[in-house]
């Protein structure tokens, strides 16, 4: 029964699954890393226009589940079905990361942006060269864990039938129906996603005690 | 004009809007349910993760790393589709309860054990010096003065909890996702569905989102 | 592998013919005949077509070879040929009954020919061509449940697919059988299989070629058909000069014999 299971070409479609998934994964760290950080500084800016900008997109994205961005990106738009997950994906962890930005840039003192400015260094560099920097060891953490999430929710495109990981799953469920095959199935595909978020949520940890001590 | 938005597509949406109304409610009462389970099981866990007894600990730590690591959708799709075959069939309300509840208590626990470890450590030797045990010490010590701190992150917990009951439209679920993902590829008049959905569960999120903003900054006056 | 391929050829291809096209400016009068949407896919080089990936016999991919097969393939390949002049010029991409409305609507694919069934709303969005292919609704369902018909299924839970006429259809036979059902649906044809697996839905009652692919030893397809469904190639709403060459194709190969040999070829009735 298992050997069934275990067959190569089964295996061969899980793996292809899950290199859909990596793909749209990590795609969407990227470009949300980029587009978040941007969303970030602007949302923290004193420009009070920018400033607002950015809030309306952020507040009125993160109140949405993704799982509606993924729809409708998928169904109303001509990209491919990894492209529209990855852009779907990334409309709405931008939004998340800019938060995460916006509290990190946040805890970084008025003293600090001072300090700067009397040493005679201009905005922007204050804010590349002083402010960041902190404020990106600050919210390392955060930011991981969004990361870690981003693997996961992977598995809503399955909702507008891309075939990631969980989707090939199921479709392999489908052929080998008996309970020790569809709980081997469930066990090994937790399994894939389990190991790569742990040993990811503890470098993390790691990095955070080394920069404390 | 037959565009995604075309004004006929608008006016069926309006001509059946009880099938979103009936959604949301569902969502509404999902969530609130999934949020009660959620905020138990965290209290619970996270407590159990700070305290000196090993097991209770491994146990929490056990439950945190497995649900935190693995995606929501799975563990919904094991209730679903994996459970029967070991007899045990939920009916699919319950299912969105337990799921999002169980997958968020692991979130809430780890607010809750952060929260703790807040306190310093000699708060809790001065209150075992008083003769308090490991519980009163918890009850009336460290969790009245740790709520200021997880208030704010549990607010936060509480939209996602809200936007992952969406998870109930891949297992056929009747919540406002499965609602508008239904109706719409009935008709194929997805775009004012769609607009529609987003509007609803902002009304859903926004409040809490502003709970939690304004809970954030209390904190930080206060700290 | 191949359709990348493809796809490369055609868009170097269809450079040149632009290139030659503006350094020559001859071939532009011939060109100008055609409606602009026909002209989009020749300039391209290929036409893009949603099919099934999941339909034995209608649109499967072999797991083996990765090739996608089958009778409304072949159909795809005649009307390729019709507007291209190569049957091969096609480029094939897996759909299903969700999202083949949308991905025509937002330009992915020219054409769906995925055991879509005409009906008068779907009319209203996108051009149907004459009927290639009729089909009524199976009923599939687990040997151990004893169910033999669909009077058994009184009180029970029909798994079907979203997006899907199989919903209206069977709750149309039910009132008038007098019988209660209820519906869940699904995005994906495996879920609406492995719900029934799971004892979640009592059927799994799509298109009858569809259930074909799903049939298995502890499964067993009901003896009876519903609401016979008839299958269209449908195109954007918008792009009736393509809807108009769509049909004058399935009208050729209906009257040319050429739709029968396919359909024998494929062991269709």
């Amino acid at each position: 029964m298992i050997k069934d299971l275990f067959k190569a070409e089964n295996l061969m479609f899980l793996m292809q699954g899950l290199a859909v998934t990596l793909t749209i994964a990590v795609a969407t760290i990227l470009l949300s890393i980029m587009i978040g950080t941007i969303l970030g500084i602007a949302r923290h800016s004193r420009n009070k226009a920018l400033s607002r900008m950015s809030g309306v997109y952020i507040e009125s994205v993160r109140n949405v589940p993704m799982l509606l961005f993924i729809l409708a990106v998928r169904f109303m738009t001509p990209l491919n079905a990894v492209v529209s997950g990855i852009v779907a994906m990334t409309i709405f962890t931008s939004a998340v990361i800019a938060e995460i930005v916006r509290a990190g840039l946040n805890s970084i003192g008025q003293g600090q942006w001072e300090a700067a400015k009397s040493q005679g260094l201009n905005h922007v560099t204050t804010l590349v060269h002083i402010v960041l920097p902190q404020a990106l060891r600050n919210i390392t953490p955060a930011l991981v864990s969004q990361f870690i999430t981003v693997v996961k929710d992977t598995s809503f495109v399955w909702a507008v039938g891309t075939e990631e990981l969980t989707g090939r799953a199921i479709i392999l469920m489908g052929k080998h129906n008996n309970p020790v095959q569809v709980f081997t199935l469930f066990g090994l595909v937790a399994a894939i996603y389990f190991i790569p978020n742990y040993v990811l949520s503890h470098m993390a940890h790691w990095r955070q005690r080394k920069i404390l001590h | 004009m037959t565009g995604p938005f075309a004004w006929f597509k608008w006016e069926a949406l309006f001509a059946e809007w009880t099938v979103f109304g009936e959604g949301a409610l569902m969502t509404l009462a999902a969530s609130m349910l999934a949020l009660a389970l959620s905020l138990a099981l965290g209290v619970m866990f996270g407590v159990m993760s700070t305290s000196h007894w090993k097991i209770a600990k491994a146990i929490s730590r056990i439950y945190v790393e497995f649900i935190q690591n693995t995606p929501l959708v799975i563990q919904i799709f094991f209730y679903y589709h994996g459970l029967p075959h070991l007899g045990l069939s939920l009916p699919v309300f319950s299912i969105g309860v337990l799921g999002v509840g169980v997958y968020h208590g692991a979130y809430i626990s780890e607010v809750v054990r952060a929260g703790i470890q807040s306190i310093p450590k000699g708060q809790r030797e001065a209150a075992y010096s008083q003769g308090l045990n490991y519980v009163e010490t918890m009850k009336y010590i460290i969790l009245p003065q740790a709520k200021r701190i997880v208030l704010p992150p549990l607010a936060n917990q509480a939209v996602s909890l809200v936007k992952n009951t969406s998870v109930l439209a891949m297992i056929a679920g009747g919540d406002l996702m499965y609602r508008a993902d239904s109706w719409s590829s009935q008709n194929l008049y997805y775009g004012p569905a769609y607009v529609t959905t987003g509007i609803l569960y902002l009304m859903l999120c926004l409040p809490l989102a502003s709970l939690a903003r304004n809970l954030e900054k209390k904190a930080e006056v206060h700290a | 592998m191949k359709g990348k391929f493809t796809i490369l050829a055609a868009a170097l291809l269809s450079t040149i013919v632009v290139l030659s096209g503006c350094s020559g400016g001859q071939k532009a009068p011939a060109a100008a005949k055609l409606a602009p949407e026909i002209q989009a896919i020749k300039d391209r080089g290929v036409l893009k077509v949603g099919t099934k990936v999941d339909v034995p016999k209608f649109g499967y991919k072999d797991p083996k070879s990765g090739k996608i097969e089958g009778f409304e393939v072949d159909i795809a390949k005649a009307i390729a040929k019709k507007i291209l002049g190569d049957e091969n010029k096609v480029d094939l991409q897996g759909v299903t009954a969700k999202t083949r409305g949308p991905l025509l609507d937002n330009g992915e694919i020219d054409i769906v020919a995925a055991t879509f069934t005409i009906t008068d709303e779907r009319k209203k969005s996108y051009n149907f061509s004459d009927p290639y292919f009729t089909d009524g609704i199976g009923l599939l369902v687990k040997k151990e449940s004893g169910i033999k018909s669909l009077k058994d299924l009184n009180g029970k839970k029909i798994g079907v697919a979203q997006s899907a006429t199989t919903k209206k259809a069977i709750q149309e036979e039910a009132d008038k059988q007098g019988i209660k059902l209820s519906f869940l649906e699904f995005g994906t044809y495996p879920e609406i299989k492995s719900a029934l697996d799971a004892g979640r839905v009592d059927c799994f009652s799509v298109d009858t070629a569809i259930l074909y692919g799903y049939l298995d030893d502890k499964t067993e397809l009901l003896l009876d058909r519903f609401s016979p469904q008839t299958y269209g190639i449908a195109s954007k709403k918008s792009n009736e000069a393509l809807a108009k060459l769509i049909n004058d194709t399935i009208n050729e190969l209906k009257s040319n014999g050429e739709i029968d040999k396919l359909k024998s070829k494929w062991g269709l009735k």
